[in-house]
């Protein structure tokens, strides 16, 4: 994570951009720009976009008559809607065997990301600006979970939420309640919660970078001015950081809208299903991997508008982007 | 002693509070893991009651230890192999791009700026599956497996060094290069005798990042992943805690934990001496992207 | 759902429109009929092109009734007799915890080479991965109800018995079985019935003695500790025998319909797990009672926490034997490297000792001849409380079988499976 992919904040005076906005192009850079970006250009259009076009002919191609598995049609004059119809149409309605999940999926990262930004927003803030000394340990510990494996991480959770496990022996030591609640098995507050456990570190850093970089002095100025802690960070902070919070938003949902693996350990039980365990259930079975490639698509459309979002507001930031 | 008078008397002050709640948010972020890390040395092979200090799950048990079971040795080694492989190729590439993109003007480079700022946040699960199906549906030369992985892992991992390099290209301007050429540098020698240097700590950091990246990633490796043989630690770890895990498991996380964090610790001094050779003041913080 | 002839999402497959248009498409378009023969050319096998499939028609449906030798093509023959075996490393795509370990390394020893598991979760996901042609498998272990469309497929290859002299000491209803006549392409690894399994200490009533057993798990007691074989046919087949439908193999739209109401109905109730984890999840306490296969049971006593006694753990399998009752086989896949290394290993397995300390391992009955049934608890190999989990002979001419499914049909099973696992 890195504040280069990050919006700037609004009349930040030192954008790590703003000399380059006014020198002029380098010489001998006609041919050395191009030849060496070519590789990594070549590269990127060879396995990243050309593999969407390969969803697109899978999606909209046949079914091997006996296997069932896909035949992609590459002409996208032949191409055949009716796997794409068929998901669409069973999304609502009596048909709506998809819907479920897909409404699941939203309200899951909808609760998520906003439970993340309660817990990520203040450390972030409080690392960034108001730690002082302790600055670099704390920020060493919040990058820590960062370098911790997703897989570990987990890992951790089942074998705490196991029924034996610590989390139910603290319960039970309490003495409130019996102590034998089955965390595991199809708890929609458990997957929730598995999501902020894993995301949360990816929300922190990049709001910690934003928020570091915010110039003091306005802060200061509005003190100065008689505002109050509460109210200079209403009024000058919060609207400056807003691009940088929207940004690790975006950051942090973007992936769990395709994840399935947290349900998956978590739970197991289809009454969590989420949008990428229909695409991860379906990929590899017979006949269905066509619909995997629809969910692709349709997961790819809904998530388009925020990432072009983003995309926009890093590239308007950086003064090299014409 | 003063600060906690501070507190008795003003517990409401925010930045006390604000300091409570991240400590607790660290205890909450890291404790697990730490306990799992604790139940790998459990001498028993529960990995929720603790029976006891051991290396069993390491070394002692004959059959299902990390040193004495092939598998979980093969997932280790795949895991290092394609941290190390995903970086040689991805830092070249990225660095090369990063450059290229810097001093080319255009509606092209433009767009190929976009297109890696989306390979960036686009949705793990969908790259993966995308790459899966065109491996499975379209004639390579590879198939599913090593390459797959590296490919698929250089893609996702390629904005990583291309956006930090260019970030700290852009702090670094063109005037030195165009003083180096006033000098008679050809354009080539000038990158790569005054600007290469002054990059060499981005490229330090961005290495890092993407190999300890690579060594946790799961959806990439798992959909690109051959056989048995070429499934990673993390896939390991996914399988294995559905079915019947034993501590060992937690012993093999606590290997990638391990190797992790030394490559970041590591990294990081490399990292603040090439800072200090440049004189430039670097942070632990420059490893979260700070440039 | 929608029963409408074009089934279920699977576009019909119009042949005939589809060679034309890729004659068309040949013509105008160079580059891209090149791309087109890259694919034809390319080890994924789905790229044979388009009009390229073998008609539905062509595959039959082997049962009970109608049994089915399957041809020998001319070119996917035997290996010959008294070949040396290769260096390996063998390869073998199975399940988890399917296969002890020592029996591995007891034949890695033997013949000096490297045996590699690979493990799936589903047999879908398996052949989808065989036919990608990505990983050269020598052996895999699937249910008998997949053999008609492998063999189509030239995915495996006929057994010379010449190498697997231990097929004698299966039970003589395997040695041509009516799902493979001759044993010419497969052999068997294990048979299994499915059943319930719970425990005891988490299910206070009897469950075996309940009117309709499978009830229990619809029962919203046990909500968050039921569940259920991550496996479309098996658990589907359950569903049916448990609402009344004996044909687990209909093709009729009513009984689906039945058996969708139902695993609606079984969502609703008590949110099942849907896993093939359940030999570790039972004793682990995660599941308190769940569809089981009796090797998971047999195998679950082992996975009980230290200090737990295997007295808590119960199966429920029809006495009358009028359940699932399945066999898995062992084939040898032609895109692997070592056909001859692989025959040894069918062998090895089939070895009468060797098959026995396998079953000590993974709870999996092998249907050898020396195995006396009814003296399982006595030998130790069952507990008391499990003396359920046998498998019977007798069985086998009585229970009802999982059959390969035509592709439509297949494709009906599948789409009310999907629904169900997308929690709907």
């Amino acid at each position: 994570m890195t504040a280069a992919l990050l919006p700037d904040a609004p009349e930040s005076p030192e954008s790590p951009a703003a000399p380059s906005r006014r020198t002029r192009e380098p010489r001998g850079g006609r041919v050395l720009g191009p030849l060496l970006a070519l590789p990594g250009v070549a590269w990127l259009l060879l396995f990243f976009v050309a593999p969407l076009y390969v969803v697109l002919a899978v999606v909209f191609g046949g079914v091997d008559p006996v296997f069932r598995t896909v035949i992609p049609v590459w002409n996208p004059v032949l191409w055949s809607s009716d796997q794409p119809i068929y998901v669409l149409t069973h999304i609502v309605g009596s048909d709506g065997i998809f819907g479920p999940a897909l409404l699941r999926t939203a309200v899951y990262v909808f609760t998520a990301s906003c439970l993340c930004l309660l817990i990520a927003f203040p450390i972030a803030y409080y690392v960034a600006r108001l730690s002082g000394r302790w600055k670099g340990l704390l920020l060493t510990m919040l990058i820590a979970p960062f370098w911790i494996s997703y897989m570990m991480r987990m890992l951790a959770w089942v074998n705490l939420l196991a029924n034996d496990g610590i989390v139910n022996k603290v319960i039970s030591l309490g003495g409130i309640f019996p102590g034998d609640t089955e965390w595991l098995s199809g708890k929609s507050i458990v997957v929730i919660l598995g999501l902020v456990y894993g995301y949360v570190p990816y929300m922190i850093i990049p709001l910690f970078a934003g928020l570091d970089r915010l110039p003091t002095n306005l802060i200061e100025g509005a003190r100065d001015l008689g505002a109050n802690r509460f109210s200079a960070f209403w009024r000058v902070t919060w609207p400056m950081s807003r691009p940088v919070v929207i940004a690790s938003i975006l950051l942090t949902c973007l992936p769990m809208l395709g994840d399935y693996f947290t349900s998956d350990l978590l739970s197991g039980a289809p009454s969590t299903s989420m949008v990428g365990n229909l695409i991860n259930n379906t990929v590899l079975t017979p006949g269905q991997t066509g619909q995997a490639g629809a969910f692709v698509l349709l997961v790819l459309l809904v998530s388009l508008l925020p990432m072009v979002y983003y995309v926009r507001s890093v590239s308007r930031s950086d003064g090299a982007i014409g | 002693m003063s600060s906690l008078t501070a507190w008795w008397h003003d517990p409401w002050r925010k930045p006390r509070l604000l300091a409570a709640v991240t400590i607790v948010y660290l205890m909450w972020s890291l404790l697990p893991v730490l306990i799992a890390a604790a139940f790998s040395f459990n001498a028993g092979r529960s990995r929720t009651s603790w029976q006891g200090f051991s290396l069993r799950w390491y070394y002692g048990d004959p059959e299902r230890s990390v040193w004495h079971d092939d598998t979980l040795q093969t997932a280790l080694f795949q895991t290092l192999r394609l941290g190390v492989l995903t970086t040689l190729v991805c830092i070249p590439l990225g660095v090369a791009l990063a450059i290229g993109l810097h001093r080319w003007r255009g509606r092209i480079p433009s767009s190929a700026n976009s297109m890696l700022l989306l390979s960036f946040v686009l949705p793990e699960t969908l790259l993966a599956v995308a790459l899966l199906l065109v491996i499975t549906q379209v004639a390579l030369p590879f198939t599913l497996g090593t390459t797959a992985q590296v490919i698929g892992l250089v893609t996702f991992q390629l904005s990583y060094p291309a956006i930090l390099v260019r970030a700290r290209l852009a702090t670094i301007g063109h005037q030195l290069e165009e003083a180096a050429q006033d000098l008679g540098a050809s354009p080539l020698s000038a990158q790569r005798r005054v600007i290469l240097p002054m990059l060499v700590p981005a490229i330090v950091a961005s290495a890092v990042l993407v190999f300890a990246d690579v060594i946790d990633d799961f959806v990439i490796v798992r959909y690109l992943s051959g056989d048995s043989t070429t499934e990673p630690t993390s896939v390991k770890i996914y399988n294995t805690a559905r079915a019947a895990p034993t501590p060992a498991l937690n012993a093999l996380a606590t290997l990638m934990l391990v190797a992790a964090m030394l490559a970041v610790a590591l990294g990081f001094l490399l990292y603040r001496w090439l800072g200090k050779r440049t004189g430039e003041a670097e942070s632990i913080g420059s490893f979260a992207g700070e440039t | 759902m929608e029963q409408s002839p074009r089934r279920a999402g699977q576009p019909a497959f119009d042949r005939r429109a589809l060679l034309r248009n890729a004659a068309l498409l040949g013509i105008s378009v160079p580059a891209l009929s090149a791309l087109l023969q890259a694919c034809a050319d390319s080890p994924t096998g789905s790229g044979k092109g388009p009009g390229g499939g073998t008609p539905t028609e062509g595959l039959k449906i082997a049962s009970p009734d109608n049994p089915v030798t399957w041809d020998i093509a001319d070119d996917n023959q035997p290996i010959a007799d008294g070949l040396q075996p290769e260096k390996g490393p063998l390869r073998v795509y199975n399940y988890a915890d399917y296969l002890g370990p020592g029996v591995i390394k007891a034949f890695e020893e033997k013949y000096g080479v490297d045996v590699k598991v690979s493990t799936f979760n589903d047999t879908d996901e398996a052949i989808t991965k065989i036919r990608t042609g990505a990983v050269p498998f020598d052996i895999y272990f699937p249910s008998y109800d997949q053999i008609g469309r492998l063999v189509t497929a030239k995915l495996i290859r006929p057994l010379n018995h010449s190498y697997i002299p231990n097929l004698t000491n299966v039970w003589e209803s395997f040695q041509s079985p009516w799902y493979d006549g001759e044993a010419r392409y497969s052999v068997p690894y294990s048979v299994y019935t499915t059943g319930v399994g719970w425990r005891t200490d988490k299910v206070s009533e009897d469950v075996a003695a309940l009117d309709n057993p499978y009830d229990a798990l619809w029962n919203s007691d046990y909500k968050g500790m039921v569940g259920i074989i991550d496996d479309w046919h098996t658990a589907m087949a359950m569903v049916a025998l448990r609402s009344g439908v004996t044909d687990v193999n209909s093709e009729n739209p009513a009984d689906l319909e039945v058996i969708q109401t139902a695993l609606t109905e079984l969502s609703a109730a008590t949110k099942p797990k849907v896993t093939v984890s359940m030999y570790n999840d039972l004793p682990a306490g995660q599941l308190g009672i769940s569809q089981m296969w009796s090797g998971d049971i047999v195998n679950a006593q082992y996975y009980l926490p230290k200090g737990q006694s295997a007295d808590i753990l119960r199966y429920w399998f029809p006495e009358d034997g009028k359940g699932l009752v399945d066999n898995d086989l062992m084939l040898v896949l032609k895109g692997g490297n070592n056909p001859v290394l692989a025959h040894l290993f069918l062998n090895h397995l089939l070895d009468e000792k060797t098959s026995l300390k396998n079953f000590g391992y993974i709870g999996y009955q092998p249907p050898q001849n020396s195995i006396d049934t009814d003296s399982l608890v006595a030998d130790g190999y069952l507990p008391e409380n499990l003396a359920t989990a046998a498998v019977r002979k007798e069985w086998f001419d009585v229970a009802y079988r999982l059959l390969e499914l035509t592709v439509d049909n297949d494709a009906a099973w599948h789409q009310v499976w999907q629904q169900f696992k997308a929690g709907a």
